[in-house]
Parts: C-alpha cells; structure tokens; sequence
C-alpha cells in the first residue's frame, strides 16, 4: 500500500537474542549516512520494544515497523 | 587534558564513594596477587593488568592522591596519581569494564577484597568523566525510554503473546492456558527477559502448576547496572517495582538472569534506601519449589546424555542458590555430572558484566572463555544448563568456537521439555 | 650518660614512634568508624547460619585464609612461616619487659635461655628466608608489575630489623639481661646503656635494629600493614 522504503543498508539480525539486535544497529548506524536508512530484519520480539527505543532515545527514527510471518522488519533512519 | 570543574567532579565521585567497606579494601591489600589465578581473564592473558589486585591498584592510586596523608606528601610511595592522569583512565576503562563481576577473587583473598566493589567506584568516576561504555548506555538509555512509552510497542507484543497462546495449550492439554498482562491482583508478577525464549517455558511451568501470575511488559535485564550508573540503574529497575505495585501482586519473580535477581534483591535497597514492598524471587528456586511441592511434575530419564550445570556466578556464588538447580537437575536425569570446581570456586564463563553486550569485547570474552570451554569438554556432556541469559548467550558462543558439541539451555526450557502432562 | 649520641637519639626516637603508631592507628580506626556503611550485606555464598559460625569464619579466614592455599600454595606457605615466626619472635621479647619466670621455674635459667636462643634464632631464620621469598617474588613477574615504592621499603624495613635482630642473637656477647635493662631504662624514660652494653660493639647493632624498629612502627599505621587490623573487618564482610 505504501511504496517500498529504499535501505543503504541491509541488517540480517535473524535469530540473535535481545539485546543483540539493538547493538548491531547501534554499531552500524555510523556507517550510513546521515538521512541513511538501514533496513533491519529480526525475529526477536524484545526488539520490537528495544530498536524503537534505542532510536528514540539516541535522536534516530524508526520510518516503519513490519511484522512478516515471523520476520520484524525495522525501517531505521539515521537523523544525526 | 580534562578541565578543571570535570576534574573536582571526578574527586568529588570518589569521596562521595567512599564507604567502610571501599576503605577496607583500598588499606589492606598486600598486593600479594594471590588472586592473579584466581581471575580467569589474567590466567588466560597473562596481562598483568587484568589481575584483580592491579585494577583495584588503580582506584587506590587515585584515593591516595586525595585522600591520604602521605600519599599527599610522597606520592611516588604508593605511586599515587593525579585523577585526569590519561594513562590511569585509560588502563581504568579497559579493566574495569573487562571485569564479568564474577568475585572470584574475592573469594580467593585472604583479606576477602571484593574487586567488584571497588570497580563499582571507577565506573562512578569514569561516568563522571563522560568516560563510560557507549554501548552500555544506550542499552540503559533505551530501556528507561521503554519504560516511559509503553504505547510504543504493547499492542503488538500482546499480539505476539496471544500468537503463542496455542503452543502452551498443545503442550500442557490445556485449552485455558494462556499468557496473561497487566492482571491485577495476581499472586506472581513474572519478569522475562525480551524473547520469547524465556516467556514461553516459563508461561508453561506456570500455567501447569496453576499459578495465578501475569508477565511483565519489562524485561528483566538491567544494563544500568552494568553501565555504573545508579540512578539509570534505579530508573529501570523502577519500571518493575511500580508495575508490581500498580498489579498489587505478593511475589516478583526474576527470570533465569544472574544480575537481575540480584538487582532486585540486593542493590535496590542500596540505591533507594528501602527493600520492594513484595518478596522477590529467583526462577530457579521456584521451579525447584514447585517441584518439591508437587504442583509440577517432570520425566524421569528422558534420555541418556549426560547433563551439566554451570554455576553462574551471579546465581550461584553472589546469588547464594546451588542445591535448587541441581535438585531440579537431579530429579530429570540420572546422568547428571559436574563441571570441577563448582559452586563457590565456580569458573565465571567469561560472559557476565554485560560483555555480551559489548561488541568489541567478543574476541575477547571468547579467548578467555577458553577455561570455562575446557571445563565443560572433560565432563563429555551433550546438554549444559544454566539459569543466566549471559551465560548462555557466552556458553552459545564458546560451543561455537570450540566445538563443544553441545546444547545449551535454560532450566526453564530444560523443564518444560520434560514436563509430566 | 654513657650513651653515644646516635643511640640516644634513636632511643629518643622511641617515644616518637609509640606516639605515632598509637596516634595513626587510632586515626585510621576512626575514619573507618565513621565512615558510612553500605547497607547491603555482600557477602559470598554459602552464607554462615548464624552469628556463632560467623565469628568462627571470620577468625578462620583471618588467621588461616584456607581458600587461599588452593590458588597460590607458596605464597601461603611463606605467608604463615613468616607471620607466625614474627609472632613468636615478638612474644619472645617480652622477656625484656619481664622474665619469664613461670617457664625458668619449671625447666631453670638456664633451660630458658638456651630456648631463647634456639627458638628466637630459629624464628629469625625463618622470618629472614620467608623476606626473602616476599622480596624474590616482587621482582618476579608479574609481581614487579603491580609493586610500588611501598612493598619493598616494607621488605627492607623488616629485612634490616630481623638482620639485625639475627645478628644479635648469634654473635652478640651480650646476654638478655643486659638487654632487659636498657629495654627498662627506656620505659623509664632514662635511656642508658649499662657496663656490658657500653663495653660491646654491639651497641651498634642494637641501635640499628632499634631504628629500624622505630622507622617500621612509625610507618606502620600508613602503609598496607594496616591488614593487621583490618583484616578482621574485611573478612566479616565476606561473611554478611
């Protein structure tokens, strides 16, 4: 219904246990630009509630958050 | 070069840190180093600035320099430093978030000097220097966001509850079952971890036995308390305490998770002055009583692997439960065997004070994982438990790298598999 | 006086010492005293049941730190040759306060003497290699690498008293009696040598020994050495 977000990046975070999810977009933010988009796909459920709030409290975007089958799929915008 | 205020901040962290048992330490150690092997991260480096003595050595240097009349006068006696000297802080940062907190050493000593403790007191002055683990605070950070918007994420972590729902059913024959939220009144608040993994044998265990509890939407993870920073630490652990008190509920009980249960336990009161108004109670003890009292039963000898238990430091030496587990072990299996040494003079897996967390200490933590990784190998066992997210989530990578062969569970998991139904 | 003016300085020095060491031991329990406890009891487990296993452990783990011979057995065996011939050797002069006339009554004189002399000689050996050991092992690695200032004045400040001490007891020509009285003249407050001391070079030596004494007591209540007392505290800390 919406059209496709464009990722810089893609993140596999498939079957790693919270906090690890969280991290790994931690770790890799900086290698997107600033206004990059990293696409991150989890099937952890904490990072449902982690990966918003890790955006929100470090001043970064969360643009969707899609759930496919068992997939978590996190649209996360860097903002700074 | 740090400025002048930063400067009589940090000073000013360490006198505020200073307690009897911070003074004890800091006068009486011989620097014998007889806890050099006791500390599985110097027998495995042979890095001398990874014995205890020495990163407690580093706090002490500092303590001098301010607040000791000698060290005042002759410094170079006890070689005492100035607190924005780069070399200290750096060397500072390095051990002390290296450091899993397993107190080993302190048990070791003769003098008993908890290292930890002490290093509780450099990551105050590193915090106060803006020095601190980066990623340790934006774990903290996002949990106390969690905390304060929980609209961000309820709708959809109930809707994966209820997807769960039918598993519980199938397994226990029981079409009530469920997970239930935000239940008032209940008798238990139960406190997981963010996965699935430790919502669902838990749910389990707990519908079977028919206990009237309700989960909590917080995990029980407290990266504050890694991090040293006690107020971020209080913060978080404050999400469980006012949702226990909102749900009017008698007992929390903490999830298989080392630092948790000692969180709630211990160091709440140490951060806010009082004891939770409810009882608290490790995972691992309950299924233990539940068992002994008959509200759940288990298989006996689902098959003929042998079984190990690694102690986790936190639940086990710093915790105080070591016969719970292996009753419950005990009462599944025959082919139960022990990792040597355990219990007290367990070896810490390498995993704890939140160096999972911590990406650029894995190569780390897995070298010096190797003791743990050997320990578990003479046993031959095919499945360990442990009732510690760290330790597991270490353990999962030290099979990995070792080629341990081998299982790595939870006690929860580990009974629910086995659930008489 | 028959006193030259080195060992009556040193003598005088005495009196400093004892005032220091009464006055900064007094000072570091005070700051301990009132210093803020933390409220939370940590402890390791296996907890003590009660109050009566908990003063046992603490003795036990103060005295004899078992744990401690399963991790490092060398260190703990020196540990406890040199800290109970220091024990012994310090027990053996108050002989100099007092004779130990309940012993000399039951084996004689001179039964007493030649155990002081074998008994003393022999704590002093020890204590000498077990300083030895301390010394050796602080310029091993990794030891030298976590040593400061601190722990070697301590070995040479010990090392120069039991020398010397060592020293006394095997080629002196003086005879406990003769110490016994000028350890007196100090308490006193008259320091003096008498015939026998002035006569003898090892006047010299019992003044050295008598200034290490002094500088190591003086430094006492600010070095590591505080463990004395100290230990007890930690060690009731492991046991909460």
């Amino acid at each position: 219904m919406t059209e496709e977000i464009k990722a810089d990046m893609e993140l596999d975070l498939k079957g790693l246990l919270c906090p690890l999810p969280m991290v790994r977009v931690s770790q890799n933010i900086t290698k997107v630009p600033v206004g990059g988009i990293i696409k991150a796909v989890a099937t952890d459920p904490g990072s449902l509630a982690d990966i918003p709030s890790w955006a929100k409290s470090t001043g970064n975007e969360v643009l969707k958050t899609e759930k496919v089958e068992k997939d978590l799929i996190f649209y996360i915008k860097r903002l700074k | 070069m740090l400025d002048i205020e930063k400067k009589e901040l940090m000073i000013q962290t360490l006198k505020n840190k200073v307690n009897k048992q911070l003074l004890y330490y800091l006068d009486v150690c011989a620097r014998c180093a007889i806890c050099r092997d006791a500390c599985h991260q110097y027998k495995v480096t042979r890095d001398p600035k990874y014995i205890p003595a020495y990163r407690a050595e580093l706090i002490r240097r500092l303590y001098k320099k301010y607040f000791s009349v000698l060290g005042k006068l002759f410094p170079k006696i006890y070689e005492a430093k100035d607190i924005d000297d780069e070399f200290l802080l750096s060397e500072l940062y390095q051990v002390t978030y290296a450091c899993t907190g397993c107190r080993r050493c302190m048990y070791y000593c003769p003098f008993s000097i908890d290292t930890l403790h002490i290093l509780s007191v450099a990551k105050a002055i590193l915090l106060s220097a803006g020095m601190e683990n980066q990623i340790l605070r934006e774990l903290s950070d996002a949990a106390i966001m969690k905390g304060e918007n929980i609209e961000l994420f309820k709708d959809i972590f109930v809707t994966m509850l209820k997807e769960s729902e039918p598993e519980i059913r199938e397994k226990i024959k029981d079409k009530n079952a469920q997970i239930p939220i935000d239940k008032k009144n209940a008798d238990v608040l139960y406190v997981a971890l963010s996965g699935m993994h430790s919502i669902l044998p838990a749910a389990i265990i707990f519908d079977k036995a028919k206990i009237n509890w309700t989960l909590s939407m917080f995990e029980a993870a407290n990266y504050g308390y890694f991090l040293g920073d006690s107020q971020k630490a209080k913060t978080i652990a404050d999400r469980i305490v006012s949702e226990a008190k909102r749900l009017n509920v008698k007992e929390v009980i903490i999830t298989e998770c080392g630092h948790a249960y000692r969180v709630m336990n211990f160091f709440y009161e140490a951060w806010t002055g009082q004891k939770p108004p409810f009882k608290v109670s490790a995972l691992i003890d309950s299924i233990s009583r539940y068992i002994k009292d008959g509200l759940i039963e288990v298989n006996k000898n689902p098959s003929s692997e042998i079984v190990t238990y690694h102690d986790p430091c936190q639940v086990g030496r710093n915790g105080g439960f070591f016969e719970e587990p292996r009753y419950v072990i005990n009462a599944i299996t025959d082919n139960f065997r022990e990792l040597t040494p355990n219990r007290t003079k367990s070896w810490c897996c390498g995993g704890g004070g939140g160096l999972v967390a911590i990406p650029e200490m894995d190569e780390f933590r897995i070298k010096t994982g190797e003791i743990k990784a050997n320990q578990i190998k003479e046993t031959e066992a095919r499945i360990i438990i442990s009732p510690c997210e760290n330790c597991r989530l270490q353990l999962d990578s030290l099979n990995e790298k070792y080629g341990m062969d081998i299982k790595v569970k939870s006690m929860m998991e580990f009974v629910a598999e086995n659930l008489k139904v | 006086m028959n006193m030259d003016p080195f060992s009556f300085i040193v003598a005088i020095l005495v009196y400093v010492a004892v005032i220091v060491f009464v006055a900064g031991m007094t000072f570091k329990i005070i700051v301990w005293a009132k210093s803020p406890r933390m409220k939370i009891n940590l402890g390791i487990y296996p907890k003590p049941r009660n109050g009566f296993v908990r003063f046992f452990r603490i003795i036990r783990d103060s005295f004899i730190f078992p744990q401690t011979l399963e991790v490092d057995r060398w260190m703990w065996v020196f540990a406890m040759l040199f800290h109970a011939a220091l024990f012994v050797a310090l027990f053996g002069h108050f002989r100099l306060v007092r004779e130990f006339t309940f012993v000399s009554n039951v084996i004689g004189q001179d039964n007493l003497n030649t155990l002081g002399a074998v008994g003393g000689g022999t704590m002093g050996i020890i204590m000498l290699i077990a300083l030895g050991y301390y010394l050796f092992r602080r310029f091993a690695s990794p030891y030298k690498d976590i040593s400061v200032p601190e722990d070697f004045i301590l070995i040479i400040l010990l090392a120069g008293i039991v020398g010397l001490g060592d020293h006394m007891r095997f080629f002196g020509a003086v005879h406990t009696e003769d110490y016994r009285e000028y350890f007196q003249s100090i308490m006193r407050f008259k320091p003096a040598f008498n015939e026998a001391l002035a006569q003898s070079q090892t006047r010299w030596v019992l003044s050295w020994h008598v200034l290490f004494v002094n500088l190591f007591v003086i430094y006492f209540p600010f070095s590591k050495l505080v463990h004395l007392i100290g230990t007890f505290f930690a060690n009731k800390v492991r046991s909460e």
